[in-house]
């Protein structure tokens, strides 16, 4: 290796060092004057910073014609990898879009047609399609020290009380009555 | 082992280090992070191909740093296959250059293909492999060093100059620094119970289960004292000499309860005790891997030397 590229990879190095340690502690120096990308590989640091309030899990429950009400499914067999725990893709979807729009209708095409479709069994009748999505957070209470404990288990939606689920997207009622009525989920063709 | 001054940090840099520290590196990083892609790889399809769920283009949002298009199910299969074959030859040390840099490839690849699915290891694993890449960590108790010994070559050197292992020695201790500064200036000074807190999700494997049902309150008040301090100092407790094999010990233990408390933080836990262990070892640990080197060039070497006529 040549002295000057010896050189560059050093400063290259020491230049991704500084970027990790000022990303980690917050500074928005290195966001401010990188791309995005390279920006991406410096966020290794600062983890877990914050205490957690709650125990958060979210949740899908599809719009039923037959039945004219909301019911949960499950969307692990859709988002197979790590399917237990919030490293699921559908957790992180949540996590990171559940205020993004597009994403959050991309999603409720994807959902709709993976469960209209029968392939896989989510806990709903494969023959009841769904024509909508409600998306939930469940918000669980972390309990105090000296508590008597639970392990941690997957408890459907209708045991948690309402104060603990908080619904933050659904299909809106019009599209659902509409699909309804045609009797055509009508997703394929995309959504608002 | 690390320079007394800033004036020192160049002849440092240069301070011939066992290839083995770097070796050792090759071998198991390789392994966690494969480790860690174990069950996306089982589904290559669904993580980076058309076969699961694509956050669309969103034109730039900070949430996305690129958007890059779903691969059709054999491609994405393809990087799968490319990505285990090149990480285990990289591990083995066969052709360990091109394989170090093949496998840190692939793995920015996915790291950027999809968002949902990364975390600190697919943002870590490629600049890791790229380090292992650039230094002389196939010429030690790998393939490529059997094969060199087998065409007749001369011992390897023992000790060689290697900037890339003063690299990933630095690198864990960057992350620490930040990651206790970033503590200390979130909750861990104001909340007595943040580590308490995380141990009530779907992270909760059945030993932080039964550790948060016998550990008093304070206890975990303790430990979360404890790994600020080592955090916030650590450039400090590694720098020193006299801290320097306490702090290992900290870090391998720290790293161990993580990753036995935070079910698939496991992988994450398994890479930094890589990092750590190849690091910061104490030379008389270290030694047995040289031995083990050495032994293993001899005996090849005097294998492949032509039979006497």
């Amino acid at each position: 290796m040549t002295a000057l590229a010896r050189t560059s990879l050093t400063v290259l190095a020491g230049a991704y060092l500084a970027g990790v340690w000022l990303d980690g502690v917050g500074s928005t120096l290195a966001s401010a004057h990188l791309p995005l990308t390279a920006n991406y590989f410096l966020q290794v640091a600062a983890l877990f910073p914050k205490a957690a309030v709650m125990s958060i899990d979210y949740r899908a429950e599809g719009w039923v014609c037959a039945d004219n009400r909301w019911e949960e499914f499950d969307t692990r067999p859709y988002f197979p990898i790590d399917s237990d725990n919030k490293e699921n893709r559908f957790q992180r979807v949540m996590h990171f879009f559940r205020e993004e729009r597009t994403t959050m209708h991309a999603l409720e095409a994807y959902l709709v047609d993976r469960h209209n479709s029968g392939r896989l069994d989510d806990g709903l009748p494969r023959d009841k399609p769904i024509t909508g999505i409600r998306l939930v957070s469940l918000r669980i209470p972390l309990p105090e020290p000296g508590d008597r404990l639970e392990p941690l288990r997957r408890r459907p939606l209708s045991e948690y009380a309402d104060r603990q689920k908080q619904p933050f997207y659904h299909t809106p009622k019009s599209k659902i009555v509409e699909r309804c009525a045609s009797g055509d989920p009508g997703l394929h063709r995309g959504t608002e | 082992m690390m320079p007394r001054g800033f004036g020192g940090i160049s002849a440092w840099l240069d301070e011939p280090v066992e290839v083995v520290r770097l070796a050792l590196v090759r071998v198991l990083a390789p392994l966690s992070i494969l480790g860690f892609m174990s069950k996306r790889l089982a589904h290559a399809d669904e993580w980076i191909g058309a076969a699961g769920f694509r956050v669309p283009d969103l034109g730039g949002d900070w949430r996305q740093p690129i958007f890059v298009p779903a691969l059709p199910s054999g491609c994405a299969w393809a990087v799968a296959a490319t990505m285990i074959a090149s990480g285990l030859s990289c591990s083995v040390g066969c052709k360990t250059r091109p394989s170090a840099l093949i496998f840190a490839a692939t793995l920015a690849f996915v790291a950027l293909s999809d968002r949902l699915a990364a975390f600190t290891v697919s943002k870590l694993s490629p600049i890791v492999m790229l380090a292992v890449a650039v230094g002389p960590a196939g010429t030690r108790l790998g393939v490529d060093a059997w094969w060199a010994a087998r065409r007749g070559a001369g011992p390897s050197d023992a000790m060689a100059p290697a900037r890339s292992m003063r690299f990933l020695q630095l690198l864990p201790i960057t992350i620490y620094s930040a990651s206790g500064i970033a503590k200390a200036r979130g909750d861990w000074l104001k909340v007595p119970l943040v580590l308490w807190t995380h141990l009530h999700d779907s992270y909760q494997t059945s030993i932080s289960f039964a550790l948060a049902s016998v550990l008093p309150g304070w206890a975990w008040t303790l430990f979360q004292g404890l790994v600020l301090v080592f955090e916030v100092f650590a450039p400090l407790w590694f720098w020193l000499p006299r801290t320097r094999s306490a702090a290992l010990v900290f870090g391998l233990g720290m790293h161990a309860m993580i990753g036995l408390m935070f079910g698939p933080v496991l992988w994450f836990a398994l890479l930094m005790m890589t990092l750590l262990a190849a690091g910061y070892l104490p030379d008389r640990f270290v030694a047995p891997l040289d031995v083990a080197a050495d032994h293993l060039e001899k005996r090849r070497s005097e294998r492949g030397r032509p039979m006497p006529k």
